[in-house]
């Protein structure tokens, strides 16, 4: 069982409560091949844990066209690695999604999210408000970096006026350093990040949480090339995370003090914006 | 050294919240004195470290709210448990013929008597959440006991709340949460985001403490100590 811990959202301590950092990367070909920039190490973890019958299921979403998402029960590694990309859009959750969990085959189930769903599905599991939750289910809950996301008929609309780019011939959105790189069926297209702001989701100007400080394993994008940053907040994802590098799925190293210096920044960076902001709008 | 004791005491409504706590009396009496109905040493005289309530409150009622004020009197740690007590919930549209009895029909969350210390929503609360209540309050701190401090000073959350501080001003990011929340299924999405079936609502709160957009609100509008204010940038 996890313990208790108190969950923390403070600017003295932006990364949360954890254990230790890594930065990752997969070992596992079949992950290589498809991942777009990171390390892929979440992929491959949680294809480790399919593939031992750790959990029965992952939650994750998946980009369907554009920018559309939705929302799958992955049960094996091919499903899994239909997953692997960027995301640009909250995908909400759904009745349909437990439906699918209310299933008795599936017991144990890991969330890859984003750090706004880490924290319901944390209170889901610690303080259970309804017994229709599935609570008992949630096994780990993972959370990937977030800077905020767009809001998507604005930001798909603004695409098209400005550079003529409709939704459909996006392949991938990248960032890389203060640059937005979006690929799309004619070309490569570099715009500045801080010409896109005014189509993020006004909630997430309030959002403090960069990390997903409610997450059991928070990952993003590491300063450190072709690595993923690994903030591991108990000792039962620490122990699965190592097993997984003893079955060669992926390797680990501690983060350099540089590594995490740089996710602090970040994660300081979004906490005082959204403080600033909430104060305007309360 | 000797359990903390606990008051279990139902103020009337449905009797879901203490069936929930029923099913959990075994593993509570682990880790506290519990003193109720159920257990048969009900006593409303003693001094208490906490006591759970569940059910509203009858503003009508004199004999229920002279109670309650003793109650809060000899108490440590107050609780009002499930929506009726902590939200007003789906008692608020009785008309009557509920305990208490006779015909009284102006029913409140407790916090429109007494200071409460936590209030937590839910139609009922699933049974481990009290265990699991009990055991943070004990540690003292963090961002899930914050915000069932925070709900512990208002008088009224629900949908049409999520509706009216989220989602109209488009604070909401469409992450799902109040729609898998609802036990009526009162909120559904549409062009991801959630809408409000008002007639479904039974103003039981669920979702407004699942959203991370409005629980944030919550602890920066009603938590007001010196740290809150720190963290939620009151001083920075
Ligand atoms: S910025 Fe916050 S609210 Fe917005 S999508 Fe990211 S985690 Fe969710
Ligand atoms: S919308 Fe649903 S969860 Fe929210 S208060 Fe109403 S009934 Fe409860
Ligand atoms: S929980 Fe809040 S932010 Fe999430 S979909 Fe519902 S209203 Fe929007």
């Amino acid at each position: 069982m996890i313990a208790y811990q108190p969950i923390v959202l403070d600017p003295d301590k932006p990364l949360g409560n954890y254990i230790v950092v890594y930065d990752a990367r997969t070992r596992d070909q079949r992950v290589r091949e498809r991942k777009k920039t990171g390390g892929g190490a979440v992929t491959s973890f949680v294809i480790y844990l399919i593939e031992k019958n750790i959990v029965d299921a992952v939650v994750v979403a998946r980009r369907k066209k554009g920018l559309v998402g939705e929302i799958v029960v992955a049960r094996s590694a091919e499903e899994i690695l239909s997953t692997v990309g960027n995301r640009w859009s909250v995908v909400p959750y759904t009745l349909k999604l437990r439906e699918i969990l209310s299933s008795s085959n599936i017991r144990r189930v890991v969330f890859v999210g984003l750090p706004c769903q880490a924290q319901f599905l944390k209170q889901m599991k610690m303080f259970p408000l309804m017994e229709s939750d599935f609570s008992s289910k949630i096994y780990l809950i993972i959370s990937l970096f977030c800077m905020g996301t767009y809001a998507i008929e604005g930001f798909i609309d603004y695409m098209k006026r400005t550079y003529s780019i409709k939704a459909e011939d996006i392949v991938d959105i990248h960032v890389a350093g203060d640059k937005l790189v979006v690929k799309h069926s004619s070309g490569v297209l570099e715009i500045p990040i801080s010409e896109t702001l005014y189509y993020l989701q006004h909630g997430c100007l309030t959002c403090p949480d960069y990390t997903g400080v409610f997450s059991d394993l928070s990952a993003g994008m590491s300063s450190k090339p072709g690595y993923t940053l690994l903030i591991v907040r108990n000792k039962l994802v620490d122990k699965l995370l190592h097993e997984a590098e003893t079955h060669g799925y992926l390797e680990l190293e501690e983060a350099s003090t540089e590594s995490i210096e740089y996710v602090i920044n970040k994660s300081r960076e979004k906490m005082r914006k959204a403080y600033e902001y909430l104060s305007h709008i309360l | 050294m000797s359990k903390p004791g606990l008051l279990l005491l139902d103020l009337g409504g449905c009797e879901g919240c203490s069936l929930s706590i029923i099913r959990v009396l075994p593993q509570l009496s682990r880790i506290v004195e519990v003193y109720s109905r159920y257990t048969g040493n009900l006593d409303l005289k003693q001094k208490y470290d906490y006591a759970v309530l569940t059910g509203p409150i009858c503003l009508n009622s004199g004999d229920h709210i002279e109670m309650l004020k003793k109650i809060r009197e000899q108490t440590n740690t107050l609780l009002a448990y499930g929506s009726c007590a902590s939200v007003g919930g789906i008692i608020l549209y009785a008309r009557g013929g509920q305990e208490p009895r006779p015909e009284h029909r102006v029913y409140a969350p407790l916090s429109r008597i007494v200071k409460i210390d936590y209030a937590v929503p839910g139609c009922p609360p699933a049974p481990q959440m009290l265990i699991t209540l009990l055991n943070h309050i004990k540690q003292g701190r963090g961002f899930f006991l914050d915000l069932f401090k925070a709900v512990a000073s208002i008088h009224k959350l629900s949908g049409f709340d999520l509706m009216d501080e989220v989602v109209l001003p488009g604070l909401c990011v469409g992450c799902g949460a109040c729609v898998l929340s609802c036990p009526t299924q009162a909120l559904h999405v549409i062009d991801n985001h959630p809408d409000l079936i008002p007639e479904k609502c039974i103003r039981c709160g669920t979702c407004t403490v699942r959203c991370p957009r409005f629980s944030q609100i919550l602890i920066r509008r009603y938590l007001r100590t010196s740290i809150q204010q720190n963290i939620m940038g009151g001083s920075r």
